[in-house]
């Protein structure tokens, strides 16, 4: 479990990175928190010429309050984005969330832009990104540009992102008004990626009417998956005549690759799921009832 | 001759703090991967990626060109070194399985050695290893155990079947006419899925051999360096004083490194090729691949009871599951099974079949607890009885368990049971539990929609063999010049406290303060012979060495304070590092006093005496076996929805005998405790169909952690065993204990809804696939 050799450069600014990036081709690769990508080096599951480690590049890390926004600069490790009083208010689920990652030593190292560029279908943070539609802020020496999460993640461990653009940063909408969020997941043991989750976002009008519903899938695909019409099928409904559990079980019904392994079944995997959507919406109403 | 008593134990059954904690805590531990030698280089493997396959080529010249490498070995450089391979316990003349250090001709599963690369880092000697090419022609594989007998691929050729061997006590229809007339009959075929004992340090060795002396010095993870230096003795034709082996800290074992297996073999013959010391630590992927499987097996057990739940008789009939190369040879542990099958129950007719089998999968080794199956199968069907009878499980085994006046008792296959205790430890685990009002609880909880479960279980197990190998025990005990004392045994420990017990044993028979001894272990250059851990040994065979060699020393040391406080030597006591007059505790000599008159002032000891203060013993073991005893009590919830199993209470009651340390006492338990629940719920070691492992990193193979596990409560029962001290063996119980317990709990908290557990690992998926057969995947498996 020795990596094979590779070279490595640790630039100090985002113009640094990328121009190494556009340099040195398709056999480099960005180092975050190497959370993932230094198990799979040491196993040979990857091998690269190259690593430009980001972890030196200061202006990749912070959280900002913009209006209507919340930027997490994509270098902010998750134990800075699961403690930050900021997130807690404005993006509930991410730090409720946070603690579901991994163990403490991950989350010290891990970064949020590590994660979702991972784009790994069974982590909490690439899920929430989708659900909550965030936009996510990547450079090249060609420019920049946002991608909407929902053209982000295209397969597993597989983004749109072009191999020489750097994820910089995530703006995760606010919302406002009576909401509330939670996420559920079940994982084999405390830390493990989950065999299925869900987060969900619920957002009420004064009646306890839905006005807005935001899932987001966890492990139950090749990516993220997000169920629009298990949505849709909510808002307008008073938030006490929605049957959590019919509401679990449309947001898996129509799920074409829900993963089969040692630790399950897809069927398995999708009578799991349906129940995280279920707990998670029926924590989330009632948080949102209670604003 | 006057014998002079040690004083009343002060530090035997007391916590004292472990000796190993400062350093090991502090990773300031040594294992084999701290050890740098001048001009080391270090070993990987080049291993099978096929479950069976014929080498037709090896081609590892682009290896060999790398720069760096130092050698490149196949079989045709290694295997023709062998002189012989058999271990010490099975013996020269035993039975024995295949073990070619690395394969030849075929490869029998994945991760057998092909190739060794030895290189100036690990890193170039796993680039080397990806440049050696290697031609196979697949064969089909014996994967699935219980269909290797009637196979007609077979795992080895020469030895004509796939099955190893077939052993049993009387037929299985003897008690036909028992079964025939009872008032109920219970029998389940239950299966136990492969799991391993994952130590934290996996294998590991150097062999730094000296071209000018010959002589070979190896540093070894290993249970047992003695083992290690007369196995390697005999492999290389060496003289065996001429081999040195040093265990350091060694990172668990749990009986994976008990013996020397193939891997070690191919460092030992390619040491002496080298000219330079050669490293080869096992990583965690080659641990998970190659290190070997335990526990896979499955049974027939069946039961025979009265109108009244009592037992009429009991048979076993199963078939363990081998993997290509095993270590030991298996039948004979296998037999264990069935032996132990009856358990601390009357039971008076019992019979057992048991089958070993070969396969193209990782080869068995010793797992803590290595029989424990027959309490698996045992506990988990007495549970199944008592739901099909109408009784509760406490109350069943109440009815059926070895009580006070049973005892001695004596089993169907002719062991006599003393000194044992299971009615005792198992009212005290329900008493601690408060079974009755648990009872109440999970009512109320069901009411509710929750699923609360019981688990019990009870089990004899035999420790400190007493026989051959394992018989004796030595230990030397210096007084040093300055009065401070050193210890010597072989130890052999893997985390398992013995030199804390050392030095707590020595220093209660000295009567010296315990900061006044230090221990030697691990070295055989400074111990004497010795089978090291094994067999839940160490605490009797070390407490009968060191207090047999302390008589020796105590009675010198009565003799010399005598007669330099002209007092009677039977009114010598030796206390706090001092001997003293008895009723005259202000007259005494320090032991540094003492020390420097025999080693400095001769002339002022008793007439007659030799010089020095040092005594060594051996210590021969009485018993063939000393009997352990101990209940379980486990509860749990169980989510119906996601097949979830949260551990509420976990509860052991044990009786050990006299403990010398509660705190290594419970540790033991718990470490077996925690690698049950493993066993019950999370670990497998799990094959694909073509046989390629599917769990060979931690992120599929699943330990529990800290977070799974509940808090252990512990009771203690203390019947002296037979042995020095009363003590018995308390390393492997808990791991034997632990599984059904679980299980049992689980199947309790389900049984509303009428499902019947009888295959492990308990995975969320499985449990829901009882409740929701929709669930189960395409080919109708429960995973």
């Amino acid at each position: 479990m020795k990596s094979a050799p590779f070279g490595y450069q640790a630039p100090t600014t985002i113009a640094e990175a990328v121009g190494l990036l556009a340099e040195l081709g398709d056999g480099a690769k960005v180092l975050a928190g190497g959370q993932s990508l230094i198990p799979m080096l040491a196993l040979r599951m990857a091998v690269l010429d190259e690593l430009v480690d980001i972890g030196r590049i200061i202006e990749l890390r912070g959280i900002q309050r913009r209006d209507g926004h919340l930027r997490i600069g994509a270098g902010t490790t998750e134990a800075v984005v699961g403690a930050d009083p900021d997130v807690a208010a404005a993006v509930p689920l991410l730090t409720r969330a946070t603690p579901l990652i991994g163990h403490f030593q991950i989350r010290n190292r891990g970064t949020l832009g590590g994660s979702i560029a991972h784009a790994d279908p069974a982590a909490e943070y690439p899920a929430i990104a989708l659900a909550l539609d965030a936009g996510l802020e990547v450079v090249s020496t060609r420019g920049r540009r946002t991608i909407a999460a929902a053209d982000f993640f295209d397969g597993f461990w597989s983004t749109t992102m072009e191999p020489d653009e750097l994820l910089v940063a995530v703006d995760f909408p606010v919302w406002t008004g009576r909401r509330g969020f939670a996420v559920e997941e079940f994982a084999r043991r405390h830390g493990d990626f989950a065999i299925a989750g869900a987060c969900v976002g619920v957002a009420l009008d004064d009646n306890d009417r839905v006005t807005r519903c935001a899932i987001g899938l966890i492990g139950l695909g090749a990516k993220p998956e997000r169920p629009t019409a298990a949505e849709a099928s909510v808002v307008g409904v008073g938030v006490t005549d929605v049957v959590a559990d019919d509401l679990g079980r449309l947001a898996v019904a129509d799920l074409s690759s829900i993963p089969s392994d040692l630790q399950g079944s897809a069927r398995y995997r999708e009578r799991v799921g349906a129940a995280m959507v279920s707990r998670a919406f029926t924590a989330a109403a009632t948080e949102a009832r209670r604003d | 001759m006057t014998t002079t008593s040690p004083t009343a134990a002060r530090y035997a059954g007391s916590r004292v703090h472990r000796v190993e904690d400062a350093r090991l805590l502090t990773g300031r531990g040594t294992y084999v991967d701290d050890i740098e030698l001048p001009r080391m280089v270090h070993a990987c493997f080049v291993r099978s990626p096929m479950a069976r396959a014929t080498i037709v080529s090896i081609d590892a010249s682009a290896a060999a060109a790398l720069p760096g490498v130092v050698a490149v070995f196949t079989a045709a450089d290694l295997n023709g070194g062998v002189k012989e391979q058999w271990h010490t316990s099975s013996g020269e003349e035993g039975p024995e399985t295949p073990r070619p250090p690395l394969a030849e001709g075929e490869v029998r599963f994945v991760g057998d050695p092909v190739v060794l690369v030895v290189a100036g880092s690990r890193y170039i000697a796993e680039d080397a290893a990806e440049l050696v090419e290697i031609d196979y022609e697949p064969l089909t594989p014996v994967v699935d155990y219980t269909q290797a007998a009637e196979a007609t691929e077979l795992v080895h050729t020469s030895h004509g079947s796939n099955i190893i061997g077939d052993l049993g006590a009387f037929p299985l229809s003897t008690f036909d006419d028992v079964f025939d007339s009872a008032a109920h009959v219970v029998s389940e075929t239950i299966y136990q899925q492969g799991y391993a004992p994952v130590p934290m340090e996996g294998r590991g060795l150097i062999v730094d051999h000296s071209a000018t002396t010959g002589d070979l010095t190896i540093y070894s993870a290993t249970q047992s360096p003695h083992e290690v230096r007369m196995f390697c003795a005999r492999l290389l034709g060496l003289p065996e004083h001429r081999i040195r082996v040093v265990m350091r800290d060694t990172g668990g074992s749990f009986g994976q490194k008990v013996m020397v297996q193939r891997d070690e073999m191919c460092l030992m013959l390619a040491g002496p090729k080298l000219g330079v010391p050669v490293k080869w630590v096992e990583d965690r992927q080659e641990n998970l691949l190659s290190a070997g499987m335990s526990r896979r097996e499955h049974g027939v057990a069946r039961m025979a009871f009265d109108d009244d739940g009592v037992i009429q008789a009991a048979t076993i009939d199963f078939v363990q599951d081998c993997g290509a190369y095993p270590t030991p040879w298996p039948v004979m542990t296998a037999a264990a099974v069935g032996v132990f099958f009856p358990g601390p129950y009357r039971v008076s007719k019992a019979t057992f079949q048991a089958r070993t089998v070969y396969t193209n999968t990782v080869g068995r080794t010793a797992y803590r607890g290595p029989w424990q199956f027959e309490s698996l199968a045992r506990e988990v069907l007495l549970d199944i009885a008592a739901r099909r009878i109408g009784i509760d499980p406490a109350e069943l085994r109440r009815r059926n368990l070895l009580r006070k006046e049973d005892i001695p008792y004596a089993s169907p296959y002719g062991m006599t049971y003393e000194q044992i205790s299971p009615m005792e430890t198992f009212e005290q685990a329900l008493s601690m539990l408060d079974y009755d009002a648990f009872r109440v609880e999970q009512a109320q909880a069901r009411a509710a929609g929750r699923y609360l479960g019981v688990g019990i279980s009870n089990y004899v197990e035999p420790s400190t063999p007493g026989y051959g190998y394992y018989g004796t025990e030595a230990a030397t005990i210096r007084v040093e010049p300055s009065g401070k004392v050193n210890v010597h045994v072989v130890g052999g420990s893997c985390g398992n406290s013995i030199e804390t017990t050392v030095i707590q044993l020595t220093a209660d028979a000295l009567g010296l303060n315990i900061d006044d001894v230090a221990t030697v272990q691990g070295d055989t250059a400074v111990t004497s012979f010795g089978a090291g851990t094994a067999g839940s040994r160490s605490g009797s065979m070390t407490a009968g060495a060191v207090g047999q060699t302390a008589t020796i020393l105590r009675e010198k040391l009565a003799a010399i304070a005598a007669h330099l406080l002209e007092a009677a030597v039977g009114d010598i006591e030796l206390t706090d590092s001092r001997a003293t007059v008895r009723g005259t505790p202000t007259v005494g000599i320090t032991m540094a006093e003492m020390a420097k008159v025999a080693y400095f002032e001769p002339q002022k000891l008793p007439p007659g005496m030799t010089a020095g203060l040092e005594a060594s013993s051996r210590y021969t073991a009485t018993d063939t076996s000393i009997f352990v005893n101990a209940t379980h009590v486990c509860t749990c919830e169980v989510d119906p929805v996601t097949g979830r199993v949260d551990l509420l209470r976990y509860i052991v009651s044990e009786d050990c005998g006299p403990m010398i340390n509660p705190n290594v006492v419970e540790g033991q338990i718990a470490g077996g405790v925690v690698q049950g629940i493993g066993g019950a719920l999370y670990e497998e070691l799990a094959y694909d169909e073509d046989g390629n492992p599917v769990t060979t990193t931690f992120a599929d193979y699943l330990l529990p952690t800290s977070t799974e596990v509940p808090i252990i409560e512990y009771g203690h029962i203390e019947t002296p065993s037979p042995g020095p001290g009363g003590y018995k063996g308390v390393g492997e119980g808990g791991a034997i204990g632990a599984p059904p317990a679980v299980v049992n709990a689980v199947a309790d908290a389900l049984s509303p809804f009428g499902v019947t557990i009888t295959r492990l690992p308990l995975s969320p998926a499985r449990l829901v696939g009882l409740l929701d057969p929709s669930t189960r995947a395409a080919d109708g498996s429960d995973q």
